[in-house]
């Protein structure tokens, strides 16, 4: 059956057992008759009957089997049967929905249960591990998890009654403006950041003083919570909106993007100063040193040479603040700034936990989504930058 | 020697005193705080005392960063042993990307499932400081020289003595910036906290939000300010030692 | 030709180069050797003005190289180092190119020179001109570097311890690869090293320095048989400096034509060094070998006396 002897892999064997324990024993969800009344739970083989509970657990077993035996063409196999699982999560819900949901309730809604959660959960560590195993570049992933998008995207027709849908509904224009506003913030920040953290740092290699002063500043600025930030803000640009009319006319205020800007700028500058101010200064003394010994300008040494060798660990420093600067802009919502943050903060407030999903999910998504684009861009360009070692063949 | 030692900790003591007197000095302060929001009805919080926020403030990062650090080594050191290894690569990339997630994000997902309240905020904050100590602990063991490894091998130490003899004392440092990074992003996410329900010194800032009222903000935000720096300034101190 | 007259370098309160007057001729490669720190690696960055000299004068072709604007002078001097100082974010081609292309030479002509030094280097164009340096090994890098430095056909080249970073195998390889590139280019060559048999295997010239000053200069076989002090004598390695001497002089230079005695049987090639022949010996138990052409034809003898007689001959001491 297999061509190579290998010894178990028990990563994938816990992962497997993992989920099927939660699976089988945790919720898959809860059907509520409206918004307020909390739902009842179902567990598994409440919501489906033991046949196609059974059914269900098939791939993961066969999961089992091949952490058994691993081998190239097994991880294969696993890496199908991981997707299979996933393209059919949703399916349950919808049989679960279309079983037990009352049809004379219009308002009535379906929660997605802890075993959904932690099946998803679970499964993306199988993803990780198999994707470690097989050595699959992140586009090569990407590729295979196109049918499940897809899968997802086909049954979504038999969950409109799904919480996180009706509350998503309800809000489609808000929704759209909340993200719009969320990446306006961050680009906004990060953008300005970027401009501001350049010349600190071109600043800061001019003048010793200037870098010891900046980085003191920066780090101080940093260990300070954003809450208290963000609330520290407030008197202070109040009473200037209050005083200075251009400030008001631009729509500066205590509450609001400006405060919320401000703060996200402050943060962002020091992992930006920091890494520029770094890629700047550790170019290799022999590079720069052949780049003079050749006749380069000093225009010319900076643009061909520094900046370039520089440009990956820039990089890096934008995808830490972009990342930073996501999660904090929800924060930023409870002084008004607007973006995803709002439902996160509405919803705690009504304990209505799909709004707080509504918000808290494509948040995570957009952190997700900027770190492996940014990150991937950042290793692309360093790929040639390996410095020469000494070393023969 | 008692004299460099004080000069050695002046940082820390410094914000830690100022801190306590913040705390405690609530009514000295009033007048003060009056002037920062003239035409608020009440300037100071009236809900709880500043220092019972600040010792429950303190309490839930405490208890939430001593089990992170617990967990999260003795983890990292599972992995690196030869029974573990299995699970490094994983460990290792599910901690760097947990790492993206933002803190205010794990918050409001953990409420859902844990509920509101203190327990659901420990658990929240237990998590997500688990991920730089692991991530730090994991940098640490495995960028150590392998030539210092071989030798501690050649001198005849167990694995056992070459963990707390060779490997913990190098990687500290690391390990050490992770634990740093790990608090202070607690004390900061515990903040948010009291969006969720937690009694803490993000009470009085969320209540001076909603009913606009600057005093509220400013003890808040001061005493948290205060608080990071304390104990930012703490890991600084320990770190240069180390 | 390169002249410096009595040329000092200050930093700070402390003097680098002291004063220090040399000529060095056009086609001769002159070796700068001193232990680090004696100010060799400043003279050699004053010659193309990447530090700038305090006092004294420089000369190139005649000319002070203060006349010339600093870049421009550079990019008619060929520079290599020992950390190569290859870009790392370029291909290979691009390296060697740099300096053509700073000279504004077009792409055509660029290409073509890029592809014709990495001939001259033994790169083959279509394995090497695409790969960046992190994938060369140090030899590989360091010819990478000396192609750059030759790119624009520079009557001067400046090497500032090529070859020091890479193991013994190598940089003997190299070594020999830039005597034949000096046999075919006659350029004008300053070299620093600190390894004193580097400097003796290549130089036409040694200038020994200690603390910024010249402590002696001269031709290989000149500073072995009598070195001015006990500096240049154990920086010549002490007594071992007889055998160094013995390692540059080729049995050609000390044979006896060919006699009508019978021929011992042990041979050793005529363009083998007295060392070499003193191993033969050693192996054959002879005290004569026959000497060879490169056909393996005797074209004459050489004899213990006649090896060890070597260093007395020419030599000063008594």
């Amino acid at each position: 059956m297999l061509r190579r002897e290998a010894p178990s892999n028990p990563v994938v064997l816990m992962l497997s057992l993992a989920a099927l324990a939660c699976w089988l024993w945790l919720p898959l969800g809860s059907i509520a008759p409206n918004r307020i009344v909390p739902g009842t739970a179902y567990s598994l083989p409440e919501a489906l009957g033991w046949p196609l509970t059974v059914a269900s657990c098939l791939p993961l077993l066969g999961l089992a089997v091949v952490a058994w035996r691993p081998g190239r063409l097994a991880y294969y196999a696993a890496l199908a049967l991981t997707l299979l699982l996933l393209m059919a999560l949703p399916l349950w819900l919808a049989l679960m929905a279309q079983r037990h949901l009352d049809p004379e309730l219009p308002q009535a809604r379906l929660g997605i249960g802890a075993a959904g959660w932690l099946a998803l959960f679970w499964l993306s560590l199988l993803l990780v591990e198999l994707r470690t195993r097989l050595a699959l570049a992140g586009w090569q992933l990407g590729l295979w998890l196109l049918p499940v998008l897809g899968a997802w995207w086909l049954t979504a027709p038999w969950l409109e009654s799904l919480a996180l849908w009706q509350e998503f509904r309800g809000r489609g224009e808000a929704f759209v403006e909340a993200l719009v506003q969320h990446l306006l913030l961050v680009g906004g920040a990060v953008g300005t950041s970027l401009l501001l953290g350049a010349a600190i740092a071109l600043a800061m290699r001019q003048n010793p003083r200037v870098e010891r002063l900046g980085f003191a500043l920066l780090n101080f600025l940093q260990t300070i919570p954003s809450l208290a930030l963000f609330g520290l803000l407030l008197a202070p640009l109040a009473w200037l909106s209050a005083r200075v009319e251009w400030l008001a006319a631009l729509g500066v205020s205590g509450i609001g993007w400006a405060p919320a800007f401000l703060a996200l700028l402050g943060y962002s500058l020091l992992p930006m100063v920091r890494n520029t101010f770094v890629a700047l200064s550790e170019v290799d003394p022999g590079v720069l040193e052949a780049a003079r010994g050749m006749g380069m300008s000093r225009g010319q040494v900076f643009r061909q040479v520094r900046l370039p060798l520089a440009l990956p660990v820039v990089l890096e420093g934008v995808r830490i603040t972009s990342v930073q600067a996501i999660g904090l802009t929800a924060v930023a919502a409870l002084i008004g700034a607007g973006g995803l943050g709002t439902f996160i903060f509405q919803g705690l407030g009504q304990a209505a936990m799909d709004l707080v999903l509504l918000g808290a999910l494509p948040i995570l998504a957009m952190a997700l989504a900027v770190d492996a684009l940014l990150g991937a861009l950042s290793r692309r360009l360093d790929h040639r930058n390996g410095q020469t070692t000494g070393a023969s063949p | 020697m008692s004299r460099s030692a004080f000069k050695r900790w002046r940082a820390p003591l410094a914000w830690c005193a100022l801190l306590l007197v913040l705390a405690t000095g609530g009514e000295w302060f009033e007048a003060l705080l009056r002037w920062s929001d003239p035409e608020a009805r009440r300037v100071l919080y009236p809900q709880a005392d500043l220092l019972t926020l600040l010792l429950r403030h303190l309490w839930v990062v405490a208890i939430a960063s001593g089990l992170a650090v617990v967990l999260g080594v003795g983890a990292a050191i599972l992995v690196t042993r030869p029974g573990g290894r299995d699970f490094l690569p994983l460990v290792a990339q599910a901690a760097s990307m947990g790492q993206t997630f933002p803190p205010v994000a794990v918050l409001a997902l953990a409420v859902p499932v844990l509920g509101f309240g203190t327990w659901p905020i420990i658990v929240a904050l237990l998590l997500y400081g688990l991920l730089p100590i692991v991530r730090n602990t994991l940098a640490g063991l495995e960028g150590l020289d392998p030539g210092v490894e071989e030798a501690a091998r050649g001198m005849g130490m167990g694995a056992a003595q070459r963990l707390w003899r060779v490997e913990l004392p190098l990687a500290a440092p690391v390990i050490l910036a992770g634990i740093r990074t790990s608090v202070t992003v607690n004390i900061a996410t515990a903040a948010l906290g009291a969006t969720v329900g937690a009694s803490n010194l993000g009470a009085p800032i969320i209540a001076g939000i909603i009913n606009g009222n600057t005093a509220y903000i400013l003890q808040g935000a001061v005493l948290i300010g205060l608080l990071a720096l304390t104990v930012d300034s703490l890991f600084a101190r320990l770190s240069r030692r180390g | 030709m390169i002249e410096l007259k009595s040329v000092t370098k200050r930093f700070g309160s402390e003097t680098a180069v002291d004063a220090i007057s040399l000529t060095v001729e056009r086609g001769e490669l002159c070796a700068l050797v001193g232990t680090s720190g004696c100010g060799k690696s400043t003279t050699l960055r004053m010659i193309n003005r990447l530090i700038e000299h305090d006092g004294g004068e420089i000369h190139i072709e005649g000319r002070p190289i203060r006349e010339f604007d600093g870049r421009l002078l550079r990019r008619r001097i060929g520079y290599a180092i020992q950390s190569t100082g290859l870009f790392p974010h370029w291909t290979v081609a691009r390296n060697i190119g740099l300096v053509p292309r700073l000279l504004k030479w077009p792409a055509a002509r660029v290409a073509e020179r890029v592809e014709e030094l990495m001939l001259l280097l033994g790169l083959p164009v279509e394995q090497f001109a695409a790969k960046y340096p992190a994938q060369l090994s140090g030899g590989q890098a360091q010819r990478v570097g000396v192609a750059r430095a030759l790119a624009a056909d520079p009557d001067i080249l400046l090497m500032d311890e090529p070859f020091g970073a890479l193991d013994p195998i190598t940089r003997e390889g190299l070594q020999a690869e830039l005597r034949d590139l000096q046999a075919r280019l006659q350029k004008t060559i300053v070299f620093v090293t600190h390894d004193m048999d580097e400097a003796l295997a290549l130089a036409d010239r040694l200038v020994v320095m200690n603390a910024g000053r010249i402590v002696q200069q001269g031709g290989p076989l000149e500073l072995l048989r009598a070195p001015a002090d006990d500096f240049v004598a154990s920086l010549l390695g002490g007594d071992d400096r007889g055998l160094k001497a013995a390692a540059i002089t080729r049995v050609g230079e000390r044979m006896l034509p060919l006699a009508t005695r019978p021929m011992p049987p042990a041979r050793v090639s005529r363009e083998a060094t007295l060392h070499q022949a003193l191993a033969v010996m050693f192996r054959e138990h002879a005290e004569r070998l026959a000497v060879v052409d490169g056909d393996d034809q005797p074209v004459g003898e050489i004899s213990l006396r006649r090896i060890v007689g070597a260093g007395r001959e020419g030599g000063g001491e008594p």
